[in-house]
């Protein structure tokens, strides 16, 4: 098990040494993100701005504005749930001549219900639907540490806004290091006929368990890692509609709004089959202790279990 | 460098008739925040701004931020004016397909912020600050920030950053207008003290009751506060912010919403409203009608003048006239450039230096030297060529530029060329020696002999009568066109200097009103004077323009 937010600090040191442009920014949560070692590093580089998000995000952008590239992280619900009309009005909006948006990357961790203990208050669930309606910024789900690292170097280098959400837990190892990630670009983990399933962020491990199991009774199902939600890889989920004929998609956020959302607008408009969201069922989360928060995500369905049973009986739906 | 205060002037006066033009043919938008802050932006675009409107993205550009982006018509108008697009542009204000949005936006270069949700601009400036910093430029940040905007709390969280990061190049301004959308901000949230009752007047008026600089000192900033509407205290706090060192500053700027309209003045209705478009021509003439108070010391106790110039700064003069006297071109002596060196470090109200003296070419440098913000020669004592080499010496020192014509001279004509650049035109009342004379009456028919041929090669600067100015005829001189009023006797003369001024005030106010309502008659007769009479609904106001309405037998 490897942790995204040390794998995020470890990529913001390297590439604060190859771009001295990149800044940090952070909003009291600079140790549990690990940012802080960013600021040990260079530390004119790394401002904290306390408690204090839209503040974080509007600094940001003035930075931005001057040819700084910042990277303004805490936790997701304090980001996009907090501060939606500073990241839309200072960062999305503002366009200079030919490009779309300011070059600042908004990056989180503790989205989902995955944040456990602290309870439904600090669940994000809405993040990737408020994200995702703002023009301009495109949207990331990495479901490792070789996603979090690819992906924060990937940022520093392509201009524009961009928001990444990691999880709090520690997450297993799903690709390789020679894994290629581009934006708008999904990746096959798994190939298969029968079913897709298509998974972000901690549910990748559970649709590829759920895929194994449905293997051993016959069902071919096959995994796509859709870590880019916004852009969507249309061309990807078309050619599942056609060759699986039916998708289960999986992810610890509302089913209103988020990427299950997201697939099923890029499908219906291309090759509609039968969909099933599997996510938070519009309700909030609540406490759980770390060992309890599989009972959590099971009183929401989001399973490997129940993903094989939502395959089972959305095949049965194919037109 | 001089403060250039007539170009100043002028240059404010442009951009409020652009934002009347602009928002009258969109039929809305927010006059009055762009005119509580027009001298502000006046300042910062004629003076301290370093920008070039050919490349907008000059990087070692200052950097405008105007938080409070609704008031984006003054932003607009302001940039017209110098230089980084066509007036006319501004005909498209807030329609479709144009640069010019509703708030201030990147799509139009030169603007630096996407304002509008209020309460973020300090936050964004402290961000382009801190770059600054990191890429070791000297550019400055300055930002503008309204009171109403003020109730947002990011503002105070930006507030706080600026101080820790020691950001001192950042100089934000509060247009402390006391008004936002739906009434007196004292009433809505109070940054001072709350407001009992309807009238914000004595709260303006009593600066004991002001707390929003304790605020902001105790937040850790530089803080200077001026009356915003008076351009040499916006230039001298300009300065003093950018040699602070370690803390960024924070000018708290008391302003009067819709400055300049006595309608929009003080009237939260004029928040987000734009005005028709058939009492556009009245408010351009009440534009061009703004006055100047300037007492002149000498008539004042002459081995004292320091006290003198203590008394005009109490009295809250427009600025100061100096009548220096050689006894060669006029019998009397009074001061030379020294003694001007002497007081200049007594206040920042502008020196208007009227030199009435032989040879001026040859002394002109010294009075320069001294502290003079406007400087004028006579045509008895200059021609052609030593004019221009005067004119061209006080324009490259930013001093404006004036002309004088005794009693018994007309304008010479060599001098038309010089009209559409001279600043100030002295029309002398009394033969120039010595105070206490009676004005000249020959000098009203004389007026409309120079409006004329003023008009006729643009001359576009101020007409400051000289001579005799006293309460009885200030009003008729102020019609026949005068637009400065230097008062002797009437002034320096009397007991309580501010009440002289105020007096003065009155008086070229009410024969304003007079002028606005004959406009309001001549272009739509007895309904447009009912009009014109409806809006103005603050205070006593329209009491007292009714009054003279009836005089003037319309109602």
């Amino acid at each position: 098990m490897t942790d995204m937010r040390s794998e995020y600090s470890k990529s913001l040191i390297q590439v604060g040494k190859e771009n001295l442009n990149v800044v940090v920014l952070g909003a009291d949560t600079t140790n549990s993100l690990k940012t802080s070692a960013f600021g040990k590093e260079f530390p004119d580089r790394f401002f904290n701005v306390g408690i204090a998000e839209a503040n974080l995000v509007t600094i940001s952008a003035g930075l931005a504005f001057s040819g700084k590239i910042p990277f303004a992280s805490t936790y997701a619900i304090f980001l996009p749930g907090r501060a939606v009309d500073q990241i839309r009005n200072n960062i999305a909006y503002p366009s200079p001549s030919n490009k779309k948006g300011l070059n600042v990357k908004l990056i989180s961790s503790h989205g989902g219900l995955t944040v456990g203990p602290d309870g439904g208050s600090h669940q994000q669930i809405e993040d990737i639907a408020i994200m995702r309606v703002i023009p301009n910024f495109r949207v990331f789900i990495p479901s490792d540490t070789v996603a979090v690292s690819k992906l924060t170097q990937l940022m520093a280098k392509e201009y524009g806004p961009f928001y990444m959400r990691m999880a709090r837990s520690k997450t297993p190892l799903i690709h390789s290091e020679s894994q290629d990630f581009q934006i708008g670009k999904g990746i096959t983990l798994r190939d298969g006929s029968d079913c897709t399933i298509v998974a972000c962020g901690i549910t990748v491990r559970m649709a590829l368990e759920a895929a194994e199991s449905l293997q051993l009774e016959g069902i071919s199902c096959r995994v796509l890692d859709m870590f880019s939600i916004k852009p969507i890889d249309n061309e990807i989920l078309e050619k599942a509609a056609r060759e699986t004929g039916c998708i289960v998609t999986a992810e610890e956020h509302n089913i209103i709004g988020g990427m299950g959302s997201a697939v099923a607008e890029s499908v219906s408009e291309s090759y509609p089959v039968p969909i099933k969201r599997i996510g938070a069922q519009d309700m909030f989360g609540e406490s759980a202790r770390d060992n309890e928060v599989p009972l959590l995500l099971e009183k929401h369905g989001i399973t490997s279990f129940n993903i094989a049973k939502q395959v089972k009986e959305i095949r049965s739906k194919k037109l | 460098m001089r403060l250039n205060y007539y170009q100043i002037k002028k240059n404010i006066l442009r951009a409020r008739k652009l934002v009347v033009k602009a928002t009258t043919l969109a039929g809305s938008g927010h006059p009055g925040g762009s005119f509580s802050m027009a001298e502000i932006l006046g300042c910062l675009f004629s003076k301290h701004l370093k920008f070039d409107p050919q490349n907008p993205q000059w990087e070692d550009r200052d950097r405008l931020v105007l938080s409070k982006g609704h008031a984006a018509p003054g932003l607009f108008s302001n940039m017209a004016v110098v230089g980084y697009f066509q007036e006319s542009e501004l005909d498209t204000l807030r329609k479709f397909g144009s640069r010019l949005q509703g708030h201030p936006d990147l799509k139009c270069p030169g603007v630096e912020f996407c304002g509008g949700s209020l309460g973020t601009g300090l936050s964004y400036s402290v961000g382009i600050a801190l770059a600054a910093k990191l890429d070791s430029k000297d550019y400055h940040v300055y930002t503008i920030i309204g009171d109403g905007e003020s109730d947002e709390g990011q503002i105070w969280e930006a507030a706080m950053t600026a101080a820790k990061y020691k950001v001192d190049n950042l100089t934000a301004f509060l247009d402390r207008n006391f008004i936002q959308q739906d009434s007196y901000t004292e009433q809505v949230m109070p940054l001072d003290e709350k407001l009992e009752g309807d009238d914000i007047s004595e709260m303006w008026k009593d600066a004991s009751r002001w707390k929003t600089g304790d605020k902001w000192r105790s937040f850790g900033w530089n803080v200077i506060e001026i009356a915003g509407h008076r351009v040499e205290q916006i230039d001298a706090a300009i300065t003093k912010a950018n040699t602070t060192k370690g803390v960024p500053t924070m000018i708290i700027s008391r302003t009067v919403k819709g400055k300049s309209i006595e309608h929009m003045e003080d009237n939260p209705e004029w928040h987000g409203k734009a005005p028709d478009s058939d009492v556009v021509p009245i408010i351009n003439l009440e534009l061009d009608s703004q006055f100047m108070i300037a007492p002149s010391i000498i008539a004042g106790d002459m081995t004292h003048l320091e006290n003198e110039i203590k008394r005009c700064i109490s009295g809250r003069a427009n600025y100061i006239h100096l009548d220096v006297m050689d006894g060669q071109f006029v019998p009397n002596k009074t001061f030379d450039h020294t003694k001007i060196k002497e007081l200049r470090p007594l206040t920042i109200i502008p020196f208007d230096s009227h030199l009435m003296i032989n040879e001026p070419v040859k002394h002109v440098r010294d009075y320069i030297d001294a502290g003079s913000d406007i400087i004028t020669v006579h045509a008895e004592v200059t021609d052609e060529f030593s004019f221009g080499e005067i004119h061209d010496l006080l324009k490259q020192n930013q001093v404006s530029v004036g002309f004088a014509i005794n009693p018994d001279t007309e304008l010479p004509e060599w001098s038309y060329k010089f009209l559409p650049t001279i600043d100030q035109l002295i029309v002398m009342s009394v033969v120039p020696g010595k105070s206490g004379q009676k004005y000249i009456e020959g000098t009203h028919a004389k007026m409309a002999r120079l409006n004329s041929v003023l008009k006729e090669h643009h001359f576009s600067g101020y007409i400051e009568a000289d001579g005799g100015v006293n309460l009885e005829n200030i009003g008729s001189i102020f019609a026949d066109g005068a637009r400065v009023f230097v008062g002797g006797g009437a002034i320096i003369g009397q007991q309580d200097v501010r009440i002289a001024i105020r007096d003065f005030r009155d008086m070229v106010l009410k024969s304003r009103r007079r002028i606005l309502l004959d406009k309001a008659y001549e272009i739509g007769g007895i309904d447009l004077v009912n009009k014109w009479i409806g809006l103005h609904v603050v205070g006593e106001k329209q009491e007292q323009i009714k009054k003279i309405a009836q005089e003037a037998g319309y109602i």
